[in-house]
């Protein structure tokens, strides 16, 4: 059974369809990667699956449970996790508070009970969470950093950090690449893998670098203008002669 | 038909000036990004003036002229000048807290210098006021409507004109667009602004002329009414349409009429027509400026940050998702490239550890004093102060720690205080029973306030909260059960067992110790897993709901215990005096706590006490003065306001910060003997360890 199935998808935006009936398929631990040109829709099924955007119709199903009609926090707190494609970090916290953040979120709790009646400061378990997951992505030297003086690199880690704890099982990456060099893309490439290959996490992958895809992924979803083009394995799909036409220009 | 005509008609004539007042504040808010409260204030120094120099002798016209194209225009510049500009990129707050400042202080400084209020009946700009020109179906219209309604429409149309057919007017409509696009093809955005400022300015000083003969005397208070009816005009147009503006302003001086003579007499009818800026603005607010998200430069570095600011700050509910993806990382580099913002206060946080020392010795002398040598009217007045800095504790949670504007603050601690009082003078329940009471349905009420309001931020939700306070004013606290109008409620002071606290040191101790209390639950939030949340939450809250955080109910929660507290704080004020009235707790109350709380310092527990002990102190030592100056420390605080836009993090962190920059380099000068002040200053003293600690 799939972790997440979502069905019939569809969002219009005044006059534009955004998305128009689509379908996603992601098994537990699976990596899919999603393709398509700007603007065929792929952050707003994003938006649409975490309910940041309500979609004009579809379903959507975590665990065979319809999550369609819960709030955002809930959705995360059932286990996905993303990141933004234009960066959406919280301005004046440092890294390791970003990450302190988002561990204690989503594993749920009153925050006023727990600092008037337990304690206001953060658990150990949960600053050693914190730790392990900076020094998986290389950011354990920045810990203290406010993000605002950030790399672009290194901002798009802190995200994916963010997006990491309270160890969710579906982790839902928005372009992650872009902005990094080939360097930086390669490593964000290694991390993600050893990250799989850890906890069995189950990745969507928005991307359009194909190698990262490829290095990633297994199986690829093709959109344009809303619509899914092609899905398979993704040497195939990337063959498809469709695909070549719409996505890489003409099909050279 | 003609009974409805005859309530219309009469409206018109207000529905003209609301209109012109929503015209002004639309258009300074779209070419500058400032919402200029101090419209209202403008509006009365005008009209102040007008009646005082026809008193004095001059021609209607000379009077009229100087008091709408001179004074007008010369207050506005001024303000532009000195205050505004440098606000122009800021924070909601920053923006808001001058323009409120001004607004209480502008009209008492006019006060002052007139000395005087005139006591001639204000005449109509022209023709003869009482005298019946036309009749319209029956419905006779006197000289004082006809000429509002002539004034009005000829400078509407001459507005409109010069919109249309000057290239002014397309420079004005281009900065609406986008100032970046217009400053990159080769005009000062900043002179085409300062034009709309005058232009507004002199909306204000007519709508402030033409007002005066409405009522049958010249008085502030019917100024800041016609402020709030403006702003749901200006809210009706969304903040940008002139058309929609007039038509606004129209439709609710017509709307309010028709209103009052169909309604029977009465508490509601009374009540609910003052309302009706409350209603409009939680109706139309959350569509405000849906389609002006994106700029067509937005994307580039840095953005022009008005717009960046709206797409953070409006959330339309549709266009949530582009909104929280417009780039609130270029608001964090725009902010660093201005050598402001958040990091600002970063660095200052680390090195306060000394100022803490210097802290608590102050505070331990005043409280000994207090309790040993201080006379009894002193204690009294720092006695109050203890009570107001509760009510300051609960601002700094919810406006300095949330970053939720809250312009209703009072109305809650005036809840507070007079449940409390019914509760221990009709039930006959012990008072610090009552109390506690009194702030949990402060806290029911910050809810009911928090709910409708959940999807504002920044300038909207100030302005609901503005409302909210008004709609308290003239619904809730006139009721006999509450706060029972002019005659007010009775609350004594509170006995546990045999231990009374009705003489003045012992009720000291009972104050301080609400207060540290207070204090010590906004720090521990502040300071926990909370302050973490709302600090996400004022970041980014698509992303603070995408790790999980329940961002609807952190906001309610935060909106709950503050008004909590703050109930407890108007209890505590309440008992102090033995009594409260409604003017006690006002909506004029929740404006100069908003703008005291911002200048002495909202990010820190200590400015909150600070700022309850200045506030009272200040209008202790006014109150020797002669009755002329009973306004000084209204203007005070207005002056202050220039030096909020210097330092917005508040004179307490201010002073904080300068002390500890001494401290350091005094330390530096003692380790390395023989370079003095040139040897670099010491590291600062160290954060705790891992960084987690609040921002
Ligand atoms: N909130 C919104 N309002 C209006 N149009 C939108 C909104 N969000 C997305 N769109 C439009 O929907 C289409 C798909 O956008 P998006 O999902 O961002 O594409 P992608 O992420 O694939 O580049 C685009 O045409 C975009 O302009
Ligand atoms: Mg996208």
């Amino acid at each position: 059974m799939s972790l997440l199935s979502a069905r019939g998808i569809s969002k219009s935006f005044g006059g534009i369809d955004a998305l128009r009936q689509l379908d996603l398929d992601v098994a537990a631990g699976e990596a899919v990667g999603i393709a398509g040109p700007n603007g065929a829709g792929k952050t707003t099924l994003f938006n649409c699956l975490l309910g940041l955007t309500e979609p004009d119709a579809g379903s959507v199903e975590l665990d065979g449970r319809r999550i369609d009609r819960l709030p955002t926090w809930r959705r995360s707190r059932l286990g996905i996790g993303r990141t933004f494609q234009r960066l959406a970090l919280f301005d004046g916290m440092t890294v390791a508070e970003h990450l302190l953040v988002a561990e204690q979120a989503r594993r749920g709790g009153i925050p006023f009970l727990r600092d008037l009646v337990e304690r206001s400061e953060p658990r150990v378990e949960e600053l050693e969470r914190v730790d392990a997951t900076m020094a998986l992505l290389g950011l354990t030297e920045l810990a203290d950093r406010p993000v605002e003086g950030l790399s672009l690199g290194h901002a798009r880690l802190v995200e994916l950090g963010r997006a990491m704890m309270g160890e969710p099982r579906l982790l839902m990456l928005d372009e992650p690449s872009s902005g990094l060099d080939a360097a930086e893309t390669t490593r964000l490439g290694v991390i993600l893998s050893e990250l799989r290959h850890r906890s069995g996490t189950a990745v969507v992958l928005v991307e359009h670098d194909l190698q990262l895809v490829e290095a990633v992924v297994e199986r690829l979803y093709v959109l344009d203008f809303g619509q899914l083009l092609a899905v398979g394995a993704v040497r195939d799909v990337l063959d498809d002669e469709r695909v070549r036409r719409a996505y890489l220009g003409g099909g050279q | 038909m003609t009974e409805l005509l005859g309530y219309a008609i009469p409206g018109i004539p207000f529905g003209c000036v609301f209109a012109l007042m929503a015209i002004g504040l639309v258009l300074t808010y779209t070419t500058s990004g400032v919402f200029n409260l101090a419209f209202g204030a403008q509006a009365f120094v005008s009209g102040l003036a007008f009646v005082s120099l026809i008193s004095d002798g001059w021609p209607r016209w000379a009077a009229a002229l100087l008091a709408i194209v001179v004074l007008g225009p010369a207050v506005g510049l001024a303000l532009d000048r000195l205050l505004f500009r440098r606000v122009r990129t800021a924070s909601p707050i920053v923006k808001l807290v001058p323009s409120l400042g001004l607004l209480i202080a502008l009209p008492q400084l006019a006060l002052i210098i007139a000395g005087s209020v005139p006591t001639i009946a204000p005449p109509a700009l022209f023709l003869d006021a009482q005298r019946v020109y036309a009749h319209v179906l029956g419905v006779p219209v006197s000289g004082l409507e006809l000429s509002i309604m002539v004034a009005t429409a000829a400078v509407v149309a001459l507005l409109l004109v010069l919109a249309r057919a000057t290239p002014l007017g397309l420079q004005m409509r281009a900065v609406v667009e986008s100032p970046r696009l217009v400053e990159l093809s080769g005009i000062n955005a900043g002179r085409v602004g300062a034009t709309a400022w005058v232009i507004s300015s002199c909306f204000a000083g007519l709508a402030g002329v033409l007002l005066a003969p409405l009522y049958s005397q010249i008085d502030p208070q019917n100024y800041t009414v016609l402020l709030v009816w403006g702003i749901a005009a200006a809210v009706i147009a969304r903040f940008e349409s002139i058309p929609l503006a007039l038509g606004g302003g129209l439709a609710l001086g017509i709307g309010q009429q028709v209103l009052a003579g169909y309604l029977p007499p009465g508490v509601i009818a009374s009540g609910l027509r003052p309302s009706l800026p409350f209603i409009v603005l939680l109706v139309f607010l959350p569509f405000g400026r849906r389609n002006r998200i994106e700029d067509p430069l937005a994307g580039c570095d840095p953005p022009p940050s008005t717009m960046v600011e709206d797409a953070r700050r409006y959330r339309p509910a549709s266009a949530l998702a582009v909104g929280a993806d417009v780039g609130t990382r270029a608001v964090g580099l725009w902010h660093r490239a201005l050598g402001a913002g958040p990091s600002e206060s970063l660095a200052a946080r680390a090195v306060r550890r000394p100022t803490t020392v210097v802290a608590w010795t102050l505070a331990a002398l005043a409280v000994l004093s207090a309790l040993t040598w201080v006379p009894a009217d002193w204690l009294l007045t720092m006695t109050q102060g203890l009570a107001f800095g509760t009510v300051f504790v609960s601002l700094t949670l919810l406006t300095g720690m949330s970053g939720q504007i809250s312009l209703c603050q009072a109305s809650f601690a005036g809840l507070g205080g007079f449940v409390a009082g019914q509760l221990a003078t009709q039930m006959g329940w012990p008072v610090l029973v009552a109390g506690v009471a009194g702030g949990a349905l402060a806290a029911l009420l910050g809810v009911i306030v928090a709910l409708p309001t959940l999807r504002l931020a920044g300038l909207p939700l100030a302005l609901a909260t503005l409302a909210f306070a008004l709609l308290a004013d003239n619904v809730l606290f006139p009721v006999s059960w509450l706060g029972d109008g002019a005659s007010g409620v009775r609350l004594p002071r509170p006995s546990i067992g045999p231990v009374r606290f009705a003489a003045a040191r012992p009720f000291f101790i009972l104050a301080l110790v609400l207060l540290v209390v207070s204090a010590g639950v906004v720090k521990r939030i502040g300071d926990g897993t909370t302050g973490r949340y709302l600090f996400a939450m004022r970041g980014s809250e698509t992303a603070a709901s995408s790790v999980g955080i329940d961002v609807r109910k952190l906001r309610i929660g935060v909106f709950a215990i503050s008004a909590g507290i703050a109930g407890v704080g108007g209890a505590l004020y309440g008992s102090l005096q033995g009594s409260l009235v409604p003017e006690d707790f006002n909506y004029e109350i929740s404006l100069v706590l908003l703008v005291v709380a911002a200048i002495v310092g909202l990010g820190s527990i200590g400015g909150a006490v600070v700022a309850g002990l200045v506030y009272t102190t200040l209008q202790r030592a006014v109150a020797t003065l002669p009755t002329r100056y009973a306004g000084l420390v209204a203007v005070l605080f207005g002056l202050a306001t220039l030096s909020y836009t210097r330092h917005p993090e508040g004179i307490v962190d201010f002073l904080a910060g300068r002390f500890s920059e001494l401290w350091a380099r005094l330390l530096g000068a003692l380790r390395t003997p023989g370079y003095g002040r040139d040897a670099p200053a010491p590291e600062p003293e160290a954060e705790p360890a891992h960084g987690v600690a609040r921002p």
